[in-house]
């Protein structure tokens, strides 16, 4: 099953009509729709009905800087970045369909954040040599995100590497790189304590209530739960993640290969809210900490 | 353009007229355990509920097929195509077809009109596991239920198309879904479940067929508790495989697949639901050393208790994506006088099983393509012999974040058999099995990110073994082993297969066409191209003196899904949504 719950992602041969749109329509519409994941804090989610979290900030900013009003494409996520870049930037979802209107536009964001900016990523080629990603302008990183544990300090004395997870639980969202870190790294020494949630949210709550010690999740995630729960006997942990493949990336966004104009001109208001550290304090006003992403980082050094 | 439209509403009525005439018989659980004998009418998936996919009739033959013409062509119309793996019921003379996007039509078996439709109302945000086809509806006393997308059973009046009930199975929003046409046992409407790999737990569940009300759930997967309702109250029925964490390490018995994506089979002489499981979740083999029961398997289910009485699984710890989902069809032969009451299943993984399904025991296995890498073989139980080269590799061991190694593995994860439904002929002893040939290059990928975050993927390609063939339909002998013959196609196979008394064997293939071969010998005897690509299963029924067969055709499901190689194949056939009907011509 895993592998036709993936099989979506090379439904290449459809086409379909989308709608993410020229630099001028965009402009001339008066609004500008920002991708965010649905129910992902601290980064995008609802708070009292309202659009909240940093990406749902940044985007507020860069409609301003355009003079638009921001309209928020929430995204499901599906099984990988490029089923959400599918389904969101380019071509839009197979289920996106107007029984009343059949010709009606696919709904797509002008922009999708929370988008990784890697190199790699974006210019990585199938079994056949071609490129995977090339409906897509991967562009303007904002931010570095790693990996980190929080625990429990009545449980847990400290966190000095993740040897005490052969002795403690810790929760991690399923289907995860922590999961797979948990769960198969060192022989599977840790597998046992390993427990399983839908979300980081869910994993954090169990810690509250005492079922398990520590937690791992991304780092913007920790610090907004360890926020929301301002408790001394909530830690961040200081161990590293050793034999683990991936421990920091960078976060950026994406449009549409036929919109370039789009992102080129967004890339330059993205730049300007870095430099002038209005995006640390985004993220500071949702107290977490703040990584520049690593192109910014090299240009400092 | 008034008069046109005066007369199309005049032909409706008429139509409407024609169909309100009949003598419209409820479907009854005795007609459904007969079906197989009935040949006036289709009521249960698999043409009987063993899904033999056999039928008595035999007016079309060897000899009489050539003259084979079609009598109607029905279009599902609309922008919604991807793939129509629909078997189509019949009763009274009115078919009940489902479409992708969770969508039924009522059509006149005489003329093609159609009667009613019904369009599922699906969720907005909604992210369907497992694409977005249907295989079709059960038929029961005045009702049509099927499974939606949403996965959600609905029950609706096979005389309007009205909902009579809706219920829903399980919360889409966890990943999971209905593809799979429900089953009809004794009153119970059987179904199980579809889903992804967010942390879903497979399972089989029984509901009064006339009111949607639950009567038991058993889930697939160790350590889960079963219930049962009895006037009204939730009651305990025992855990699955009797406790928790006996073939799976830490909690992850708790989100460990094992998905009834495929429905089943039921054998009324053993009074037995046989029920397939998907592969165990996580995808990756090394996070979850084990059995990992009850994964991969087949299990024999007490329709009227929820117990599981025997499993037999196929994949243990498996790490290649081989749903062990596929039918178990119930036959009987003859051995040293004796009747052998046997069932038979071609696995995703390449063998073919015999098994003794009044206890589960092995009698023998098989490989029903040329060539199987992951395993050397099936010891005397019928559990593979593991060739640890050929399992992908540990995510862990890729520390340098590079692409792990390279595994060849045959079959695909497509399988050397998919979904679709074999047959067996009573008048042959043989099961026809529409099979692929396909390898698999899989490794650990690190470049890889989900929802904002880092992630290690599977990657892969699938590839085709010889230039000139991917698909073959076989003959197998389940006494011996030994393929009687084979007919090779250039294009993978992805619809199931009809037999009939006619000595002859129906197929449908991507490329288009309606094939009918010789049972006893596999000649090529009738061929018709439908337009697009199929991927359902055919089915056959007598009315007014006549045979008929009928098709569904409409390119998709998930072989087009796939880059690589195959997709050159396949890359320009087209879509479609429409069923084919066919009949003699009158002397």
């Amino acid at each position: 099953m895993r592998f036709l719950v993936l099989l979506v992602a090379f439904s290449l041969s459809w086409s379909g009509i989308a709608q993410a749109r020229y630099y001028d329509d965009v402009i001339a519409s008066g609004e500008i729709y920002i991708g965010a994941y649905k129910n992902f804090p601290p980064y995008s989610f609802e708070r009292d009905g309202e659009p909240a979290g940093v990406d749902i900030e940044i985007g507020r900013r860069i409609a301003k800087a355009f003079n638009l009003t921001m309209k928020v494409h929430w995204i499901t996520p599906d099984e990988n970045l490029e089923d959400d870049l599918r389904n969101n930037v380019w071509k839009g979802h197979y289920l996106d369909k107007d029984e009343a209107n059949p010709l009606a536009m696919k709904h797509l964001a002008d922009v999708m954040m929370r988008v990784p900016y890697d190199r790699e990523y974006a210019f990585k080629r199938d079994g056949e040599g071609l490129l995977i990603n090339d409906q897509v302008v991967l562009f303007g990183p904002y931010q570095r995100e790693r990996w980190q544990v929080a625990f429990d300090a009545e449980k847990i004395d400290r966190v000095g590497t993740v040897a005490v997870f052969q002795y403690h639980p810790v929760g991690v969202e399923i289907d995860s790189l922590p999961d797979f870190y948990l769960t198969s790294a060192f022989g599977g020494r840790m597998r046992k304590n390993t427990v399983h949630f839908f979300s980081h949210t869910e994993a954090f709550d169990a810690m509250l209530a005492g079922k398990v010690d520590a937690v791992m999740g991304m780092r913007a995630e920790v610090d907004w739960q360890l926020g929301l729960h301002n408790k001394p006997r909530y830690k961040l942990a200081e161990n590293g993640f050793p034999s683990m493949g991936k421990q920091q990336w960078d976060i950026g966004m994406a449009v549409s290969q036929r919109y370039r104009q789009l992102g080129n001109e967004v890339d330059v208001v993205v730049e300007q809210l870095i430099r002038s550290g209005e995006i640390e304090k985004i993220y500071a006003d949702y107290q977490l900490r703040y990584e520049l992403p690593g192109l910014y980082q090299d240009v400092v050094e | 353009m008034k008069k046109f439209s005066g007369s199309f509403a005049v032909t409706a009525l008429m139509a409407a007229m024609s169909v309100s005439g009949l003598s419209q018989a409820s479907v009854t659980d005795a007609d459904i355990m007969q079906d197989q004998k009935t040949v006036d009418d289709v009521v249960s998936y698999g043409l009987g509920p063993r899904g033999q996919r056999y039928s008595p009739l035999d007016m079309i033959n060897t000899d009489t097929v050539k003259d084979m013409r079609p009598v109607w062509s029905f279009s599902f119309g609309g922008e919604k195509q991807r793939g129509q793996e629909s078997q189509p019921m019949v009763k009274d003379g009115v078919m009940y077809v489902t479409a992708s996007y969770s969508r039924v039509f009522a059509v006149d078996t005489k003329t093609g009109d159609e009667l009613w439709e019904y369009n599922a109302r699906l969720p907005d945000g909604i992210m369907p596991c497992c694409d977005v086809i249907n295989r079709g509806v059960a038929l029961y006393d005045d009702l049509v239920i099927f499974g939606t997308l949403d996965a959600k059973l609905v029950a609706l009046n096979a005389k309007t198309g009205k909902v009579k009930w809706k219920k829903t199975i399980a919360d889409y929003k966890e990943g999971y879904s209905i593809t799979a046409a429900p089953m009809i046992v004794n009153g119970k409407v059987i179904t199980g479940v579809s889903g992804g790999e967010f942390g879903i737990v497979g399972k089989a569940e029984a509901y009064d067929a006339k009111t949607g009300k639950i009567l038991w759930s058993r889930p697939t997967v160790e350590g889960h508790m079963g219930y049962i309702w009895k006037d009204g109250k939730k009651i305990e029925n025992g855990i699955s495989g009797g406790k928790a964490g006996q073939t799976w390490p830490g909690d992850l018995w708790k989100s460990g697949g094992a998905a009834t994506w495929l429905g089943g089979t039921y054998d009324p002489d053993t009074n037995s639901l046989f029920i397939g499981t998907g592969n165990p979740a996580p995808w990756n083999s090394h996070m979850r050393p084990g059995d990992n029961l009850f994964s991969s398997s087949r299990l024999a289910i007490d329709p009227d208790t929820g117990k599981i009485k025997w499993h037999f699984q196929t994949t243990p710890h498996d790490g290649w994506d081989y749903d062990g989902v596929n039918e178990l069809i119930a036959f009987d032969y003859k051995e040293g006088g004796k009747t052998i009451k046997a069932a038979a299943t071609a696995d995703r993984n390449g063998f073919m099983y015999v098994l003794n399904r009044t206890n589960g025991d092995f009698i023998r296995g098989f490989p029903f393509v040329d060539e199987i890498t992951w395993a050397k073989g099936l010891d005397q139980n019928g559990r593979p012999v593991y060739d640890d080269t050929k399992r992908p590799g540990n995510p862990s061991a890729g520390e340098d974040g590079k692409k792990g190694s390279v595994v060849r593995a045959v079959p695909a994860f497509l399988g050397g058999k998919n979904w679709m439904p074999m047959a067996y002929s009573q008048q042959t002893e043989l099961f026809y099995v529409p099979s692929n040939e396909w390898a698999m290059d899989i490794w650990n990928e690190p470049t890889a990110y989900k929802k904002g975050a880092a992630y290690l993927g599977a990657g892969f390609t699938i590839k085709p073994i010889n230039d000139d063939y991917i698909g073959v339909l076989r003959a197998m002998d389940p006494k011996t082993g030994k393929e009687v013959w084979r007919y090779k196609n250039y294009s993978p196979l992805w619809g199931g297969v009809l037999t009939t008394a006619g000595n002859l064997v129906f197929m449908g293939t991507p490329e288009g066409y309606l094939k009918g071969f010789d049972a006893k010998t596999g000649e090529l005897k009738y061929q018709f191209n439908t337009g697009s690509g199929i991927v359902g299963s055919p089915i056959t029924w007598e009315q007014d003196g006549e045979q008929f067969i009928s098709v569904v055709s409409g390119w998709g499901g998930a072989v087009p899904l796939w880059g690589g190689e195959v997709a050159k194949r396949i890359k320009h056939l087209n879509q479609g949504g429409s069923v084919w009907t066919f009949k003699l011509p009158k002397s």
